[in-house]
């Protein structure tokens, strides 16, 4: 009777473990495949010297590649640009997304709606497109941003807005800025949106209200929202591509490139595929080791 | 109380400059559209004295219409893919004790954490190898991987909270955990489901990196790719570029304004 009893559960066990099986390995698969069997290519590959054309004709060089990369000057730049883009980013998306975030949940009374989603708006448009959008705002000949400017007596870059890179930078920004900062917003506000009302009434009997109760209260109580927002907006910071592709193309004399855009031009135009594969593994220690703080800041909220 | 009020007006201030900032390049978009070659040049800010429909033609004179379909089969068999693999892996993940379990849950993140770019060569290399380049279904594989890290912690985070009593009943009964899948905890997942759905196809719909390196002709670019086929022909004829851009953003636009709810909702999970 007992052994019975043993059998039958082992049959409903094994057979738990054959639909869990069947529901979990597509997915595996699908990883594998395509993210992490490309991510051990990237590393392998990283230690070889080998062109498009040339596929099958892969040269040891050891660490030659990460050498060429600490001797490379545009490498530096484009981790600088990074890096850049990084904090203006948090600045910009982050701090601008706390103070609109703070403005919707308690500051206003009315169109809190309409706001919200005219500020988030961007976020769906693809960054193509915003950036096709801004290259009219910025352009020297038909741009309002040059209109504007003057119109109001102020002289404007001689070389455009996109053709000197310590003003071309900030462009970027903007529009970066542009299409994430409502992200941002609807991440923080719905982290303020689960403070619960007694805090505010007790903040309001110490004498905290407005802007010293959210500076005081407020804010360290969505201490680990806002760590998720630096991460997401450090993490999208480190895959910014389409700005610069069609922008600046990284140049001029690759004074803009970023991590992304300098590996697709030596991969898929000077046809460097170990080199790229360097540069890619460098990309890949950042990635995983933002998404390792990602992960720990998300198990302690 | 007159503080109060000077706060107010900083608030609604703040919020309606930033409106303004957000507003103004859509609008200058679709103005632009419907000014003439002469009004651009001597009017950036003016508004056109007419609405002709010239800079359409020649937008639409470059593909944009089948552009718009591929991406939308494209996103359509993506998403479907995204949705369906990463919701019976998240139910594996949050309802039996598989030892390999927290395993499975740390690959799934990192594969999160890894970005497009910094796997680009390889994947090129076996996309190019399987003879796969330029076609829809060699960019919806490598998407539908991509999509799948961060719909599985999406799926996750909502079975967690699911209540257990019913699936409990349905054991008893003799289900299966598949049968359990399919038929209770699906047609019970509606708004996780739309969340996911919506999200991905907006980040397909706008995806650049693996489409530009993929999708070299014509035939097959999704519209991102396509888009920058407006500036190459059109090179400085504003008015043909933004009338592609109007007619590629306004439709997500406008689906976006109908799901916002879900998006926003999908959004916002993120911080939790």
């Amino acid at each position: 009777m007992n052994k019975n009893n043993t059998q039958t559960n082992n049959f409903s066990l094994s057979n738990d473990k054959v639909s869990a099986t069947i529901l979990l390995v597509p997915a595996l698969i699908f990883c594998t495949i395509f993210i992490f069997i490309p991510a051990i290519g990237t590393i392998v590959g990283s230690f070889y010297s080998y062109s498009l054309t040339s596929m099958n004709n892969w040269k040891w060089v050891g660490f030659g590649n990460y050498v060429k990369a600490t001797q490379d000057e545009y490498f530096w730049v484009a981790l600088k640009n990074n890096f850049i883009i990084v904090f203006a980013s948090i600045v910009l998306q982050v701090g601008v997304g706390t103070i609109l975030a703070a403005i919707l949940d308690r500051g206003i009374k009315y169109g809190r709606v309409i706001f919200r989603t005219i500020i988030f708006t961007p976020m769906v448009i693809s960054s193509v497109a915003v950036s096709l959008i801004w290259l009219i705002i910025y352009d020297p000949n038909v741009g309002i941003l040059n209109a504007i400017f003057k119109s109001i007596g102020l002289s404007t870059p001689s070389k455009g807005w996109l053709g000197d890179p310590n003003i071309s930078i900030w462009m970027i920004m903007i529009t970066a800025a542009w299409q994430n900062t409502g992200f941002m917003m609807v991440l923080i506000l719905a982290g303020l949106q689960g403070v619960s009302k007694e805090v505010y009434d007790a903040a309001e009997i110490d004498g905290a209200t407005g802007v010293k109760a959210f500076w005081y209260i407020t804010l360290p109580m969505i201490r680990n929202v806002l760590i998720v927002a630096i991460l997401i907006t450090t993490i999208g910071a480190f895959k910014v591509f389409e700005f610069i592709f069609v922008f600046t193309q990284g140049g001029p004399s690759n004074a803009t490139q970023v991590l992304g855009t300098y590996i697709y031009l030596q991969a898929f135009n000077l046809l460097h595929m170990g080199y790229a594969n360097a540069l890619s593994v460098i990309l890949l220690i950042i990635a995983l080791f933002l998404g390792w703080l990602q992960l720990k800041s998300s198990r302690k909220a | 109380m007159s503080r109060f009020k000077i706060a107010n007006i900083i608030a609604y201030g703040f919020v309606t400059l930033f409106s303004i900032y957000v507003l103004m390049p859509i609008l200058v978009m679709v103005l632009t559209t419907f000014k003439s070659k002469r009004e651009i040049f001597l009017e950036p800010l003016g508004i056109p004295s007419q609405f002709g429909i010239s800079s359409f033609e020649k937008a639409l004179s470059v593909g944009l219409g089948s552009f718009m379909l591929n991406s939308f089969i494209v996103s359509f068999f993506a998403v479907f893919l995204i949705v369906t693999i990463s919701g019976m892996a998240a139910y594996v993940l949050s309802r039996i004790d598989f030892k390999i379990n927290k395993f499975v849950y740390l690959l799934i993140v990192a594969g999160f954490a890894i970005p497009p770019a910094a796997v680009l060569v390889p994947l090129y290399t076996m996309v190019s190898n399987l003879n796969l380049l330029n076609s829809l279904f060699g960019v919806i594989m490598p998407l539908t991987a991509f999509g799948i890290p961060f719909t599985v912690i999406l799926f996750y985070a909502f079975f967690l909270d699911f209540p257990k009593e019913v699936e409990e009943a349905a054991t008893i009964d003799g289900c299966t955990k598949l049968q359990i899948f399919f038929r209770i905890i699906v047609p019970l997942s509606g708004p996780v489901i739309a969340s996911a759905a919506i999200f991905q196809t907006v980040w397909i719909w706008n995806e650049f990196l693996l489409a530009l390196i993929m999708l070299t002709s014509d035939d097959f670019k999704t519209l991102p790719i396509g888009l920058l086929k407006l500036r190459g022909e059109w090179t400085s004829d504003w008015g043909a570029i933004m009338a592609g851009l109007t007619i590629a953003v306004i439709p997500v636009l406008i689906v976006f304004l109908i799901f916002q709810k879900y998006f926003v909702r999908s959004l916002a999970g993120l911080g939790k």
